[in-house]
Protein backbone atom coordinates (compact mmCIF):
# COMPACT_ATOMS: atom_id res chain seq x y z
CA UNK A 1 0.00 0.00 0.00
CA UNK A 2 2.03 2.67 -1.48
CA UNK A 3 0.86 6.10 -0.34
CA UNK A 4 1.84 9.92 0.98
CA UNK A 5 1.58 10.66 4.15
CA UNK A 6 -0.93 13.66 5.32
CA UNK A 7 1.38 16.48 5.20
CA UNK A 8 2.79 15.97 2.17
CA UNK A 9 -0.57 15.56 0.35
CA UNK A 10 -1.10 18.83 2.33
CA UNK A 11 1.36 20.96 1.30
CA UNK A 12 1.49 19.45 -2.62
CA UNK A 13 -2.28 20.19 -2.34
CA UNK A 14 -1.11 23.77 -1.11
CA UNK A 15 1.31 23.98 -4.52
CA UNK A 16 -1.54 22.93 -6.52
CA UNK A 17 -3.92 25.44 -5.26
CA UNK A 18 -1.28 28.19 -5.16
CA UNK A 19 -0.24 27.17 -9.18
CA UNK A 20 -4.26 27.01 -9.90
CA UNK A 21 -5.04 30.70 -8.24
CA UNK A 22 -2.08 32.13 -9.65
CA UNK A 23 -2.30 34.74 -13.16
CA UNK A 24 0.33 32.38 -14.54
CA UNK A 25 -1.73 29.29 -14.13
CA UNK A 26 -5.20 29.55 -14.37
CA UNK A 27 -6.05 32.80 -11.78
CA UNK A 28 -8.93 30.84 -10.80
CA UNK A 29 -9.78 28.88 -7.63
CA UNK A 30 -10.10 24.84 -7.97
CA UNK A 31 -13.57 23.63 -7.55
CA UNK A 32 -15.50 19.89 -8.30
CA UNK A 33 -19.18 20.51 -8.23
CA UNK A 34 -20.02 22.39 -11.29
CA UNK A 35 -19.54 20.35 -13.88
CA UNK A 36 -22.32 18.00 -12.49
CA UNK A 37 -25.04 20.07 -13.46
CA UNK A 38 -23.12 21.25 -16.18
CA UNK A 39 -22.63 17.59 -17.62
CA UNK A 40 -26.53 16.74 -16.95
CA UNK A 41 -27.21 19.86 -19.10
CA UNK A 42 -24.78 18.30 -21.77
CA UNK A 43 -26.02 14.44 -21.56
CA UNK A 44 -29.64 15.68 -21.09
CA UNK A 45 -29.75 18.04 -23.88
CA UNK A 46 -30.76 21.02 -21.93
CA UNK A 47 -30.96 24.49 -23.77
CA UNK A 48 -28.83 26.65 -21.96
CA UNK A 49 -31.33 29.44 -23.38
CA UNK A 50 -33.92 27.72 -21.34
CA UNK A 51 -32.62 27.13 -18.17
CA UNK A 52 -30.73 30.14 -17.06
CA UNK A 53 -28.33 27.99 -14.50
CA UNK A 54 -26.85 26.79 -17.08
CA UNK A 55 -26.08 30.01 -18.85
CA UNK A 56 -24.67 31.24 -15.49
CA UNK A 57 -22.36 28.13 -14.72
CA UNK A 58 -21.58 27.64 -18.80
CA UNK A 59 -17.49 28.86 -18.41
CA UNK A 60 -16.56 27.21 -14.66
CA UNK A 61 -18.94 23.73 -15.68
CA UNK A 62 -16.63 23.71 -18.64
CA UNK A 63 -13.48 24.17 -16.91
CA UNK A 64 -14.59 22.00 -14.08
CA UNK A 65 -15.21 19.49 -16.76
CA UNK A 66 -11.95 19.38 -18.27
CA UNK A 67 -10.40 19.38 -15.03
CA UNK A 68 -12.48 16.30 -14.65
CA UNK A 69 -11.14 14.14 -17.07
CA UNK A 70 -7.61 14.92 -15.86
CA UNK A 71 -8.72 14.11 -12.54
CA UNK A 72 -10.05 10.86 -13.65
CA UNK A 73 -6.55 9.96 -15.82
CA UNK A 74 -4.79 11.10 -12.74
CA UNK A 75 -6.54 8.92 -10.77
CA UNK A 76 -6.56 5.82 -12.53
CA UNK A 77 -2.88 6.19 -13.64
CA UNK A 78 -2.15 6.46 -9.81
CA UNK A 79 -4.10 3.76 -8.93
CA UNK A 80 -2.83 1.25 -11.47
CA UNK A 81 0.85 1.88 -11.11
CA UNK A 82 1.18 3.40 -7.93
CA UNK A 83 -0.76 2.41 -5.01
CA UNK A 84 -1.69 -0.79 -6.97
CA UNK A 85 -5.18 -0.08 -5.44
CA UNK A 86 -7.31 -0.50 -8.48
CA UNK A 87 -10.11 -3.20 -8.31
CA UNK A 88 -13.64 -3.19 -9.30
CA UNK A 89 -15.71 -3.59 -5.83
CA UNK A 90 -19.64 -2.95 -4.70
CA UNK A 91 -19.31 -1.92 -1.32
CA UNK A 92 -16.20 -0.53 1.00
CA UNK A 93 -14.19 -2.74 3.84
CA UNK A 94 -15.88 0.12 6.47
CA UNK A 95 -19.49 -0.29 4.70
CA UNK A 96 -19.38 -4.00 6.01
CA UNK A 97 -18.01 -3.61 9.30
CA UNK A 98 -20.19 -0.45 10.47
CA UNK A 99 -23.34 -0.85 8.57
CA UNK A 100 -24.25 -4.22 6.97
CA UNK A 101 -23.43 -6.93 4.37
CA UNK A 102 -25.79 -5.91 1.46
CA UNK A 103 -24.47 -4.74 -1.74
CA UNK A 104 -28.16 -3.34 -2.63
CA UNK A 105 -28.38 -1.64 0.63
CA UNK A 106 -24.69 0.37 -0.10
CA UNK A 107 -26.11 1.11 -3.82
CA UNK A 108 -29.25 2.92 -2.93
CA UNK A 109 -27.80 4.45 -0.10
CA UNK A 110 -24.98 5.89 -2.62
CA UNK A 111 -27.63 6.33 -5.20
CA UNK A 112 -29.74 8.58 -2.67
CA UNK A 113 -26.38 10.56 -0.95
CA UNK A 114 -24.83 11.46 -4.55
CA UNK A 115 -28.71 12.49 -5.49
CA UNK A 116 -28.98 14.97 -2.55
CA UNK A 117 -24.81 15.79 -2.40
CA UNK A 118 -24.91 18.07 -5.74
CA UNK A 119 -28.24 19.54 -4.44
CA UNK A 120 -26.54 20.24 -1.18
CA UNK A 121 -22.95 21.77 -3.07
CA UNK A 122 -25.36 23.73 -5.64
CA UNK A 123 -27.17 25.31 -3.17
CA UNK A 124 -24.18 26.49 -0.95
CA UNK A 125 -22.15 27.37 -4.07
CA UNK A 126 -19.43 24.98 -3.21
CA UNK A 127 -18.04 21.47 -1.51
CA UNK A 128 -15.09 20.47 -0.23
CA UNK A 129 -12.54 21.61 -3.26
CA UNK A 130 -14.73 25.03 -3.77
CA UNK A 131 -15.44 26.22 -0.18
CA UNK A 132 -13.49 24.41 2.35
CA UNK A 133 -10.46 24.08 0.34
CA UNK A 134 -10.14 27.05 -2.04
CA UNK A 135 -12.74 29.60 -0.43
CA UNK A 136 -10.87 29.25 3.33
CA UNK A 137 -7.87 30.03 1.56
CA UNK A 138 -9.35 33.07 0.69
CA UNK A 139 -10.56 33.60 4.29
CA UNK A 140 -13.93 33.90 3.04
CA UNK A 141 -16.54 34.54 5.37
CA UNK A 142 -19.05 32.43 3.47
CA UNK A 143 -16.99 28.76 3.13
CA UNK A 144 -16.04 29.37 6.84
CA UNK A 145 -20.12 28.78 7.46
CA UNK A 146 -20.04 26.06 5.15
CA UNK A 147 -17.02 24.35 6.54
CA UNK A 148 -18.69 24.72 10.50
CA UNK A 149 -22.17 23.48 9.39
CA UNK A 150 -20.28 20.36 7.25
CA UNK A 151 -18.17 19.73 9.81
CA UNK A 152 -20.81 18.91 12.52
CA UNK A 153 -23.20 17.32 10.13
CA UNK A 154 -20.60 15.04 8.89
CA UNK A 155 -20.09 14.23 12.87
CA UNK A 156 -23.80 13.82 13.91
CA UNK A 157 -25.02 11.81 10.67
CA UNK A 158 -21.83 9.64 11.62
CA UNK A 159 -22.65 9.00 14.87
CA UNK A 160 -26.67 8.27 13.88
CA UNK A 161 -25.91 6.14 10.56
CA UNK A 162 -23.49 3.81 11.43
CA UNK A 163 -22.83 0.99 14.03
CA UNK A 164 -20.08 3.28 15.76
CA UNK A 165 -19.58 1.16 19.04
CA UNK A 166 -19.49 -1.99 17.62
CA UNK A 167 -16.29 -3.92 17.37
CA UNK B 1 -27.59 11.17 -34.38
CA UNK B 2 -28.31 11.15 -30.40
CA UNK B 3 -24.71 10.32 -29.77
CA UNK B 4 -23.18 12.57 -32.54
CA UNK B 5 -25.24 15.40 -31.21
CA UNK B 6 -23.81 14.77 -27.17
CA UNK B 7 -20.32 13.86 -28.93
CA UNK B 8 -20.47 17.37 -30.20
CA UNK B 9 -21.65 19.21 -26.98
CA UNK B 10 -18.57 17.63 -25.03
CA UNK B 11 -16.22 19.11 -27.89
CA UNK B 12 -17.81 22.65 -26.90
CA UNK B 13 -16.73 21.87 -23.42
CA UNK B 14 -13.35 21.85 -24.38
CA UNK B 15 -13.81 24.55 -27.20
CA UNK B 16 -14.90 26.76 -24.12
CA UNK B 17 -12.09 26.24 -22.01
CA UNK B 18 -9.66 27.12 -24.90
CA UNK B 19 -11.86 30.45 -25.51
CA UNK B 20 -11.86 31.63 -21.90
CA UNK B 21 -8.50 33.11 -20.14
CA UNK B 22 -7.86 30.68 -17.29
CA UNK B 23 -5.44 28.68 -18.02
CA UNK B 24 -4.52 27.22 -21.66
CA UNK B 25 -6.46 23.37 -22.02
CA UNK B 26 -3.76 21.86 -21.49
CA UNK B 27 -2.92 23.48 -18.46
CA UNK B 28 -6.19 22.87 -17.28
CA UNK B 29 -6.14 19.13 -17.85
CA UNK B 30 -3.07 18.67 -16.27
CA UNK B 31 -3.85 20.36 -12.80
CA UNK B 32 -6.68 17.96 -12.99
CA UNK B 33 -3.84 15.22 -13.07
CA UNK B 34 -1.75 16.78 -10.10
CA UNK B 35 -5.66 16.66 -7.89
CA UNK B 36 -6.27 13.22 -9.28
CA UNK B 37 -2.73 12.02 -8.33
CA UNK B 38 -2.66 13.63 -5.07
CA UNK B 39 -5.87 12.63 -3.91
CA UNK B 40 -5.17 8.82 -4.43
CA UNK B 41 -1.68 8.77 -3.66
CA UNK B 42 -2.66 9.98 -0.07
CA UNK B 43 -5.72 7.53 0.02
CA UNK B 44 -7.85 10.15 1.16
CA UNK B 45 -10.45 9.06 -2.07
CA UNK B 46 -11.09 5.95 0.21
CA UNK B 47 -14.73 5.28 2.05
CA UNK B 48 -12.66 4.63 4.99
CA UNK B 49 -10.80 8.17 5.32
CA UNK B 50 -14.40 10.17 4.68
CA UNK B 51 -16.53 7.76 6.65
CA UNK B 52 -14.23 6.91 9.31
CA UNK B 53 -13.86 11.01 9.75
CA UNK B 54 -17.48 11.11 10.19
CA UNK B 55 -17.46 8.53 12.67
CA UNK B 56 -14.41 9.82 14.61
CA UNK B 57 -12.66 6.93 13.71
CA UNK B 58 -9.92 8.42 11.26
CA UNK B 59 -8.41 11.99 11.21
CA UNK B 60 -6.38 12.01 7.81
CA UNK B 61 -8.50 14.41 6.46
CA UNK B 62 -9.09 16.80 8.16
CA UNK B 63 -5.61 17.00 8.15
CA UNK B 64 -4.96 17.22 5.07
CA UNK B 65 -7.56 19.58 4.40
CA UNK B 66 -6.34 22.10 7.66
CA UNK B 67 -3.24 21.81 6.44
CA UNK B 68 -3.73 23.11 2.70
CA UNK B 69 -5.78 25.93 3.63
CA UNK B 70 -3.42 27.23 6.44
CA UNK B 71 -0.53 26.97 3.88
CA UNK B 72 -2.67 28.34 0.87
CA UNK B 73 -3.92 31.16 2.50
CA UNK B 74 -0.74 33.13 4.18
CA UNK B 75 1.00 32.22 0.29
CA UNK B 76 -2.47 33.29 -1.85
CA UNK B 77 -2.49 36.68 0.71
CA UNK B 78 0.96 37.88 -0.64
CA UNK B 79 0.24 36.42 -4.47
CA UNK B 80 -2.91 39.17 -4.01
CA UNK B 81 -0.94 41.71 -2.67
CA UNK B 82 2.03 41.14 -5.12
CA UNK B 83 -0.58 41.25 -8.32
CA UNK B 84 -0.24 37.58 -9.39
CA UNK B 85 -3.38 36.03 -8.16
CA UNK B 86 -6.85 37.39 -7.34
CA UNK B 87 -9.47 36.96 -5.16
CA UNK B 88 -12.56 34.68 -6.04
CA UNK B 89 -14.99 34.95 -2.92
CA UNK B 90 -18.07 33.24 -2.90
CA UNK B 91 -21.51 35.33 -1.67
CA UNK B 92 -22.52 34.55 1.55
CA UNK B 93 -26.40 33.29 1.28
CA UNK B 94 -27.30 32.05 4.59
CA UNK B 95 -30.41 29.88 3.69
CA UNK B 96 -28.71 28.17 0.77
CA UNK B 97 -24.86 27.80 2.89
CA UNK B 98 -26.83 26.35 6.01
CA UNK B 99 -29.71 24.12 3.70
CA UNK B 100 -26.84 22.81 1.03
CA UNK B 101 -24.31 22.49 3.76
CA UNK B 102 -26.22 20.17 5.99
CA UNK B 103 -27.46 17.99 2.74
CA UNK B 104 -23.65 17.68 1.66
CA UNK B 105 -22.55 16.62 5.42
CA UNK B 106 -25.35 14.11 5.74
CA UNK B 107 -24.71 12.43 2.07
CA UNK B 108 -20.47 12.88 2.64
CA UNK B 109 -20.87 10.65 6.16
CA UNK B 110 -22.96 8.15 3.87
CA UNK B 111 -21.46 7.89 0.52
CA UNK B 112 -18.01 8.44 2.48
CA UNK B 113 -17.16 10.88 -0.83
CA UNK B 114 -17.44 14.12 -1.84
CA UNK B 115 -17.57 15.62 -4.84
CA UNK B 116 -13.58 15.78 -5.90
CA UNK B 117 -13.05 12.35 -4.14
CA UNK B 118 -15.86 10.70 -5.46
CA UNK B 119 -14.21 10.62 -9.45
CA UNK B 120 -11.26 9.37 -8.28
CA UNK B 121 -12.46 6.35 -6.40
CA UNK B 122 -14.32 5.51 -9.98
CA UNK B 123 -11.27 5.67 -11.29
CA UNK B 124 -9.86 2.71 -9.43
CA UNK B 125 -12.97 0.61 -9.77
CA UNK B 126 -15.30 1.51 -7.16
CA UNK B 127 -18.89 0.72 -8.78
CA UNK B 128 -20.94 1.56 -5.80
CA UNK B 129 -19.80 5.22 -6.05
CA UNK B 130 -20.55 5.05 -10.22
CA UNK B 131 -23.89 4.73 -8.78
CA UNK B 132 -23.72 7.79 -6.81
CA UNK B 133 -22.03 9.72 -9.57
CA UNK B 134 -25.43 8.98 -11.45
CA UNK B 135 -27.76 9.80 -8.87
CA UNK B 136 -25.44 13.50 -8.60
CA UNK B 137 -25.92 13.77 -11.94
CA UNK B 138 -29.81 13.41 -11.26
CA UNK B 139 -29.69 15.70 -8.41
CA UNK B 140 -27.59 18.41 -10.70
CA UNK B 141 -30.20 17.29 -13.57
CA UNK B 142 -33.25 18.22 -10.53
CA UNK B 143 -30.98 21.46 -9.50
CA UNK B 144 -31.03 22.56 -13.11
CA UNK B 145 -34.46 22.37 -14.04
CA UNK B 146 -35.92 23.87 -10.82
CA UNK B 147 -33.26 26.80 -10.09
CA UNK B 148 -35.61 29.55 -10.94
CA UNK B 149 -38.64 28.41 -9.61
CA UNK B 150 -37.24 26.47 -6.08
CA UNK B 151 -33.48 25.97 -5.48
CA UNK B 152 -32.91 29.92 -5.71
CA UNK B 153 -35.26 31.49 -3.54
CA UNK B 154 -34.77 28.69 -1.52
CA UNK B 155 -30.93 30.02 -1.40
CA UNK B 156 -31.85 33.18 -0.11
CA UNK B 157 -30.83 37.19 -0.79
CA UNK B 158 -27.15 37.22 -0.63
CA UNK B 159 -25.65 39.18 2.21
CA UNK B 160 -22.56 40.22 0.34
CA UNK B 161 -18.59 38.79 -0.34
CA UNK B 162 -16.76 39.26 3.36
CA UNK B 163 -13.46 37.91 3.94
CA UNK B 164 -12.26 37.51 7.49
CA UNK B 165 -9.18 40.71 6.86
CA UNK B 166 -11.75 42.46 5.84
CA UNK B 167 -13.55 42.83 9.27
CA UNK B 168 -10.09 44.21 10.96
CA UNK B 169 -9.15 46.93 8.54
CA UNK B 170 -6.08 48.20 9.47
CA UNK B 171 -4.89 45.00 10.97
CA UNK B 172 -5.11 43.06 7.64
CA UNK B 173 -1.44 41.45 7.75
CA UNK B 174 -1.88 40.49 11.05
CA UNK B 175 -5.02 38.44 10.54
CA UNK B 176 -3.84 36.81 7.58
CA UNK B 177 -0.98 35.54 9.21
CA UNK B 178 -2.60 34.17 12.26
CA UNK B 179 -5.16 32.35 10.33
CA UNK B 180 -2.62 30.50 8.37
CA UNK B 181 -0.37 29.90 11.48
CA UNK B 182 -3.57 28.83 13.63
CA UNK B 183 -5.23 26.81 10.96
CA UNK B 184 -1.75 25.21 9.84
CA UNK B 185 -1.59 24.39 14.32
CA UNK B 186 -4.73 22.42 14.07
CA UNK B 187 -3.87 20.39 10.94
CA UNK B 188 -0.82 19.31 13.31
CA UNK B 189 -2.76 19.01 16.41
CA UNK B 190 -5.96 17.13 15.72
CA UNK B 191 -5.22 13.66 16.80
CA UNK B 192 -3.54 11.36 13.91
CA UNK B 193 -6.65 8.45 13.70
CA UNK B 194 -6.67 5.85 11.08
CA UNK B 195 -9.50 3.87 9.92
CA UNK B 196 -7.48 0.62 7.89
CA UNK B 197 -9.22 -1.03 4.78
CA UNK B 198 -8.55 -5.01 5.38
CA UNK B 199 -8.67 -5.00 1.53
CA UNK B 200 -5.27 -2.74 0.94
CA UNK B 201 -3.63 -4.17 4.05
CA UNK B 202 -4.25 -7.84 3.65
CA UNK B 203 -1.85 -7.59 0.11
CA UNK B 204 1.17 -6.20 2.23
CA UNK B 205 3.29 -8.28 4.48
CA UNK B 206 3.14 -8.66 8.24
CA UNK B 207 6.00 -6.12 9.40
CA UNK B 208 4.35 -3.74 6.89
CA UNK B 209 1.31 -3.54 8.69
CA UNK B 210 0.53 0.04 9.13
CA UNK B 211 -2.16 -0.87 11.39
CA UNK B 212 -0.01 -3.76 13.60
CA UNK B 213 2.63 -0.87 14.29
CA UNK B 214 2.88 0.29 18.18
Amino acid sequence: MNRLPWWMGGILMSGLLLLTFSTFGADRPIGASTYVPYFAGIIFDLDPEKYGYLKHIANSGAWEGVMLFGALLGGFVTSVFITKSFRFSLIPTGWKKYKNNSVLSRLLWSFFSGFIMIIGARMAGGCTSGHFMSGMSQMAVSSMIFGGVVLVVVIITGRLFYNVKEK
Amino acid sequence: MQSEGLFSRFLGMFENVIGQDHGSLALVFLIGIIFGGIIQYTRVDKFEKIAGFAMLKDTIVPKMLFLAVGLTSIGLYFMIEAGIAHYHVKPILWQGLVIGGTLFGISMAILGKCPGTGPISISEGRIDVLIGAIGGLLGGLVFTLYYDDFFKPLMGESAGKLTLPELFPGNEHMVVLIFGVVVTLIAIAIPKMELFDEADLCQLPDDHRPDRKI
